[in-house]
């Protein structure tokens, strides 16, 4: 208590402080580290270019952490290579994917957000059945129910049929996008946290359920809808099953990055090792886009996570 | 701007279901061949259409993976293509199905019959309403052999397992492994036969029949020669500088000469390129499956062999097959077949030999296969992995999967994991009714071997072992 | 009145779901219900056995008893101050009807079970809204709008859009009508493909008899007839059944279009305009705008696909042990797969009965270990990266964030190799001298320990995991309110008090529901462990590995050896499964109790 004691106890609080500081920074430190090893090392493996002795390229996973010699060789294999009897198919697989990701995104996201809102905001019958019904429906194992949505597809020739084999990237995007709206839950988190009472006086403004959604409930949820948006739009670079079965095996030129990256080293005979380099490199170009939107998008992400988690 | 997508889409789908449901295009018969030949049958398609101008069709050739298509094929035919290629063991399941359709051109089936070994027209006929017909037509013959690493291994010692584990014990590793632990390759020890006669006791699936209400033939795997085999094999892989077991994505590494994991591996053709990439072309010896020594503890307590017998590892000696989707129109049939007839030719397996290094299925290739190396037009790698394979096919029977039953007892059921209990003298399995509780000693191994055969014939475990082993299942 | 209210009331909805699930048993346990409903109403105690034998067994006499007691119940039911909904004509009209298409049977026995329960009850029980309300109200309303309708309305029973077309509504009457016919002409014509009819051919062969085995073969033509698809026909059965229950959700909504328009009439209304409907979706329907694209999409491609694998469970689709079972001709074989998990029979239920509670012990202890390790993991690491003091928090986070935005097939691929055999793991653990064989971390070698791979795979998960929970324990401790922190450190609390008192349990207390639904995804984690093991150490075909849970066991059995009816089995067991945790912990859960008032 006395006024010399003061300044010590202080003084040690705050040396205590940079030690526990210190030590923080290292425990920090080392995770970091262990959390980016795969992905540098993917970089590297990308831009690993070593020979053997005979002069034959290496393309499979070596032992060696850093590579022995640099270069751009899997990169430029990468583009120019015929995979699948595809020439070029590399770029082509991007394409797809990229135009599939953005259809997909965009009716997703707006499935989402309408369903979202009409369960948070609005009131009508059938209201919580519906709700129960998504919830349960959400449980069946995804694959259950793959092969009966390729034959529905099929029904209606949107899947890789002979004649018409681009039709399977129509047929995949329903295949997304149509069950989209019953992953509500986030965004519906996301909706009940604006005040009722904005609603309410909207309403007795005048204004029809339509106009509180368009004027005041889609400007708030801008997070939200950046969220989903970010969700459904990396989906499809992500998934390598199910646009396997949609599109169909043999129809190589329309298949998603991610499944021809993935059948590069697995799932056929003929997948090769030395392929590893060259997948390298695809992933990274894969990667780099959706890792920076993530980076720009990240405050909008976590909220969503955050939305998420609170309200299960 | 969202709704006019929406709208957009919806008149895509529109006019997909509109066109997507018209009938196929005419005058194209589609082709699905193994990946790694898909651009040499174009080629050789596309030549024979403008050599024939009377033929009617254009031929599109897609390169499908040989491993999974008859899956894809059984998983919805309408959308497979017309003619496509399978290994023969799947003829029974695609034919009882409904996928495929007979071939009934004389001249073709003739070709059949005067170009392929008898033990391949036992495996290519399928029964439809109880009447037998042709299904598959032979283009390409498989074997397993042996890959090993030439600058370790002496051509001497690569002809048996005690010279590879010789040479492993130099180079400190193991001396071989596998290109995975299902029943195809780990038919090795198997179906491995007495070098002297080329006996064995193993018969899997003999005189099985594809008519309704067919039987499964005949199995047996408890010969006393199975059991002594399986004995050796034990000790073998127990050896620090014997087998290892390895993946079907790792034995590559193993092989790999940076790494030195083993010196030699089991594969097949299929397992060139990734094998070349592993030890280096020059470095890359190929050999037939070697021999091996039955010891004095392996036959201990048996009567049927002797210490000091030689076995060498045997194969399924298969072929690849063309056959006719039954989905596709009768009008293309006839086409169908002629092309078929000029594709299974032997001047067109002996150009797809030079050209895409597929062994040729017809009797005697090797002969040609000789002749392509004086010619030069073959490296010595590329030349004996054609001529081992043709010699593998002495030591080998072919798949005798004549129904899709079969093929799924014998490769999709538990009985390569007994045989691998038994190498790995393991229990198996560790819960259900009946528990192998060890595979070491001699009744543990032909408990194991019964519920091998058992599970070959019925594809289920047997509810309990009888008192007296070897039994017939 | 007797003292004791003898109606027995219940959820029509339920009934008619119970008869259908019972296969029928129900219905005239509940027709006996109805009976002695009647008599009690007339106070009539005696033993009611002989008219239901009547009513069972002798042809025209319940056209007789329908008309007779539907008139009795009206007028007895007035006495009571009660509006009947119905009259003994209209129950007339819907007995000849039912004798043509059974299931109508349905409909005046829902009516008058809708007229009973509408008796006020002694003891009033609350009437929560559940699920099966709305549909005991549709039978009430069906009654009600037929007798108290217009014309027009009574002719909407029949003619779609009758009543709206009565009102002047042209333009949404033609809509009914147009929907009408294209329904009737789909269901009688029947179009068909691949040789697969819909419409009523395809609700008879749901029943997948009389199949055509196909296969008769021409030599010369080469012409071959393909058989019955059974697959389809199952799944267009059950398109089928989704267009005629659209068809009567069609017809209720014309009725009541035009019972609406009669009462707006009533009350000197003008019926409304098709314009104002239109604006009506945009303001009080604006949830069937909104909900509408969605109800059909996931119809389409999410229920109905659902239902059509679960219905595989129950046939012998491509089963192993048939040779000719094919992927196009099989048949119902009832609950045998089911079974088979129990006895082991056939060569299938062999190994389902050996694997699947290993499979399912080791589906919960991952499970388990991979929510808890993510779950503590995640929020210590949001701890440290949110230490006051703390510089570059952002760019720590920034790091974690990037291996939740990198595809999981490239990263999990990435560790899966360096943790390999000739990997940079096993390379660096030989240098050191620590191990002098490389150790087969992840079971990718047959021969390596299943435990290992266990164990890895639930550290390589922390890898993945962690980052999903520290984002969301980040944003959760910014919301921690400062005065709990006050109080504490009034208190004299230290910081590592303060943290086992107040941090954790508000971040414990807030993330409940969060931590099921991990638990629930975990049970269905298929990324992880496909990716990392593949399932292995392996066993063959449809074997189980050592590392494969009941989600990727599912894609071995059907995706790789194409058995989808033993697949539907463990996938409907997998249902069970996580619906039985996420309903007794949802329903527990105050985000669901509260759901409403939280509003």
């Amino acid at each position: 208590m006395s006024n010399i004691a003061r300044p010590k106890k202080v003084k040690s609080q705050s040396r205590n402080r940079r030690i526990s500081l210190g030590v923080t920074y290292t425990i920090l430190v080392i995770l970091s580290i262990i959390w980016l090893i795969p992905l540098v090392w993917i970089v590297l493996s990308a831009f690993r270019c070593e020979y053997q002795a005979d002069g034959t390229f290496i393309g499979k996973v070596t032992s060696n952490f850093f590579p022995k010699q640099y270069g751009f060789k899997n990169f430029a294999d990468l583009f120019n290579a015929t995979y699948y009897g595809v020439p070029n198919a590399f770029p082509k697989w991007v394409l797809n994917t990229f135009i599939i990701a953005v259809i997909d995104c965009v009716i997703s996201t707006f499935l989402v957000l309408s369903v979202a809102y009409c369960m948070s905001k609005l009131k009508f019958k059938l209201r919580k059945a519906f709700m129960n019904i998504s919830m349960i429906i959400g449980l069946f194992p995804g694959f259950m129910s793959m092969i009966a949505i390729y034959f529905l597809l099929k029904s209606i020739g949107l899947t890789g049929n002979a004649d018409h084999p681009e039709y399977s990237m129509i047929g995949l995007v329903l295949a997304y996008s149509a069950g989209a709206g019953l992953g509500f839950q986030i965004a519906k988190g996301f909706f009940d946290v604006i005040p009722n009472a904005l609603v309410e006086s909207a309403k007795l403004d005048g204004c029809t359920n339509f106009k509180i959604f368009r004027r005041i409930i889609l400007p708030l949820a801008k997070p939200i809808i950046i969220y989903q948006a970010l969700m459904s739009f990396t989906g499809p670079w992500m998934d390598f099953i199910f646009a396997k079965v949609i599109i169909g095996a043999s129809n190589a030129r329309y298949w998603t990055v991610s499944v021809g990256l993935y059948q590069m080293l697995f799932g056929s005979q003929y997948s090769d090792p030395n392929f590893f380099t060259q997948f390298a490199a695809g992933c990274v170009i894969v990667a780099i886009p959706i890792v920076t939107l993530f980076m720009f998008l990240q405050k909008y992400y976590v909220e969503g996570v955050t939305a998420g988690a609170v309200k299960g | 701007m969202k709704k006019l997508i929406v709208v957009l889409l919806a008149l895509m789908m529109v006019t997909a279901m509109f066109t997507g449901c018209g009938t196929k295009e005419k005058g194209v018969i589609r082709m699905w061949v193994g990946e790694e030949s898909a651009e040499f049958y174009q080629k050789v398609c596309d030549e024979y259409v403008a050599a024939n101008p009377d033929f009617g069709y254009t031929v599109e050739v897609k390169g499908m993976d040989t491993g999974s298509v008859a899956g894809t094929i059984t998983n919805d035919p309408t959308a497979a293509a017309d003619i496509y290629t399978v290994a023969h063991d799947n003829i029974g399941k695609l034919a009882s199905t409904q996928c495929a359709k007979p071939i009934t051109d004389e001249a073709l089936i003739a070709q059949v019959i005067a170009d392929n070994p008898a033990s391949y027209q036992q495996v290519i006929y399928s029964n439809l309403n109880d009447v037998k017909y042709l299904y598959g037509v032979p283009y390409i013959s498989q074997a397993l052999f042996l890959y090993y690493n030439k600058a370790l291994v002496t051509d001497e010692q690569a002809q048996s397992f005690e010279g590879l584990r010789e040479a492993a014990k130099a180079a400190g590793t193991k001396a071989i492994t596998v290109t995975g632990d299902d029943g195809f390759n780990m038919s090795f020890a198997l179906l491995a036969q007495k070098v002297t006669d080329h006996s064995t006791t193993v018969k899997i699936y003999e005189g099985a029949d594809s008519a309704s209400g067919g039987s499964k033939g005949e199995s047996n795997c408890q010969g006393d020669d199975t059991v002594a085999i399986y004995r050796w094999l034990q000790a073998y892989a127990a050896d620090p500088n014997g087998f290892k077991w390895a993946s079907s994505d790792g034995w590559h590494a193993d092989l790999d000469k940076n790494n030195l994991g083993v010196l030699a591996v089991i594969g097949g053709a299929w397992h060139y390129k990734t094998a070349a990439a592993s030890l280096g072309e020059t470095n890359l010896g190929i050999a037939l499956i070697p021999t091996f020594t039955l010891t004095e503890e392996a036959c201990e307590g048996l009567t049927g062999v002797a210490a000091g017998d030689v076995y060498r590892g045997g194969t399924f000696a298969d072929c690849k097959c063309f056959m006719i989707n039954a989905h596709s129109e009768p009008s293309k049939y006839a086409s169908e077949q002629q092309l078929i007839k000029y594709l299974s030719s032997k001047e067109i397996q002996n150009r797809s030999y030079v050209e895409c290094l597929n062994v040729p299925a017809y009797t005697g290739s090797a002969e040609f296969i000789k002749q392509c190396f004086d010619e030069g037009k073959v490296t010595e790698s590329q030349y004996n992995l054609a001529i081992t394979q043709v010699g593998m096919a002495e030591w080998g029977i072919p798949q005798p999967f004549i129904t899709g039953t079969l093929n799924t007892y014998y490769y999709s059921k538990n009985a390569p994991s007994v045989l691998r209990a038994i190498v790995d003298k393991s229990a198996y399995p560790t819960t259900g009714d009946i528990i192998l509780t060890e595979t070491e000693s001699l009744e543990g191994i032909r408990k194991a071997l019964y519920m091998v055969e058992y599970l070959w014939m019925h594809g289920q475990s047997p509810k309990d072992f009888p008192a007296n082993l070897p039994d017939k299942a | 009145m007797a003292n004791k209210d003898p109606i027995n009331k219940r959820r029509v909805g339920i009934c008619v779901l119970l008869s259908f699930v019972t296969l029928g048993i129900y219905a005239f346990y509940w027709l006996y219900l109805l009976v002695k409903n009647v008599r009690s109403l007339k106070n009539d105690t005696r033993s009611c056995i002989g008219e239901m034998l009547c009513l069972i067994l002798v042809p025209i006499y319940p056209i007789y008893w329908w008309y007779t007691r539907g008139n009795d119940v009206k007028r007895l039911l007035e006495e009571r101050d009660c509006q009947a909904s119905s009259t003994g004509s209209l129950f007339l009209v819907l007995l000849l009807l039912s004798s043509f298409i059974p299931l109508v049977i349905f409909i005046p026995m829902g009516i008058m079970q809708g007229d009973f329960n509408s008796l006020p009850t002694a003891v009033s029980k609350s009437h929560k809204a559940n699920f099966f309300s709305p549909i005991g109200k549709f039978f009430r309303n069906i009654g009600k709008m037929f007798t108290g309708g217009s014309v027009g309305t009574k002719l909407s029973y029949f003619i779609f859009g009758a009543g709206n077309i009565y009102h002047k509504q042209y333009i949404k009457g033609g809509i009914f009508l147009l929907l009408q016919i294209a329904i009737i002409l789909f269901m009688v014509l029947c179009p068909s493909i691949n040789g697969t009819p819909y419409g009523y051919k395809a609700l008879a062969n749901l029943s997948l008899k009389n199949l055509s085995k196909g296969g008769e073969f021409d030599p010369a033509t080469g012409g071959m007839t393909t058989g019955s698809d059974c697959k389809l026909m199952i799944l267009f059965g059950f398109v089928t059944i989704a267009v005629i229950v659209i068809f009567v959700i069609l017809w209720y909504k014309n009725i009541q279009s035009s019972y609406k328009a009669d009462m707006d009439k009533k009350i000197g209304k003008k019926p409304t305009t098709f314009k104002e409907d239109l604006q009506s979706l945009l303001d009080q329907k604006f949830h069937i705008t909104m909900l509408t694209p969605t109800c059909i999409a996931a119809l389409v491609f999410t229920v109905l696909p659902t239902i059509f694998m679960i219905a595989l469970a129950f046939t012998t689709y491509n089963d192993p042990d048939m040779n000719d079972a094919g992927t196009t001709l099989f048949h119902w074989n009832g609950v045998q797969n089911f079974a088979r998990v129990f006895t082991g029979e056939g060569s299938l239920g062999f190994e389902i009965k050996n694997r699947f509670l290993p499979v399912l012990g080791w589906t919960f202890i991952w499970a388990i270990f991979a929510t808890l390790t993510c779950y503590f993991g995640g929020i210590i690491l949001a701890l440290l990266i949110n230490k006051k003091g703390l510089k570059g928090k952002k760019i720590f986070r920034t790091i974690f964030i990037m291996t939740i935005a990198v595809p999981q097939f490239i990263s999990l691929l990435a560790v899966r190799n360096i943790l390999g055999e000739f990997g940079p793991v096993n390379k660096m653990l030989m240098d050191f001298g620590w191990t002098n064989h490389a150790i087969g971390f992840l079971g990718l070698n047959p021969a390596d320990s299943e435990i290992l791979a266990k164990v890895m795979v639930i550290v390589v998960n922390m890898w993945v995991g962690i980052p999903y929970t520290m984002l969301m324990t980040t944003g959760i401790l910014m919301n921690i309110p400062a005065d709990l922190y006050e109080a504490g450190r009034v208190d004299g609390a230290s910081t590592t008090k303060m943290f086992f008192k107040i941090t954790l349990p508000y971040v414990i207390f807030i993330t409940t529901p969060y931590l099921i639904s991990s638990f629930v995804g975990n049970i269905n984690s298929f990324n992880t462990i496909y990716l990392l093991t593949g399932g292995g150490p392996t066993h063959t075909g449809y074997q189980a590995g050592g590392t494969d849970l009941l989600v990727t066991w599912l894609y071995k059995v059907t995706i790789d050896q194409g058995a989808y009816n033993t697949g539907a089995v463990i996938g409907i067991f997998t249902f069970l499964i996580t619906a039985t945790i996420t309903l007794i912990t949802y329903r527990r859960s105050k985000a669901y109790n509260e759901e409403d008032t939280f509003q």
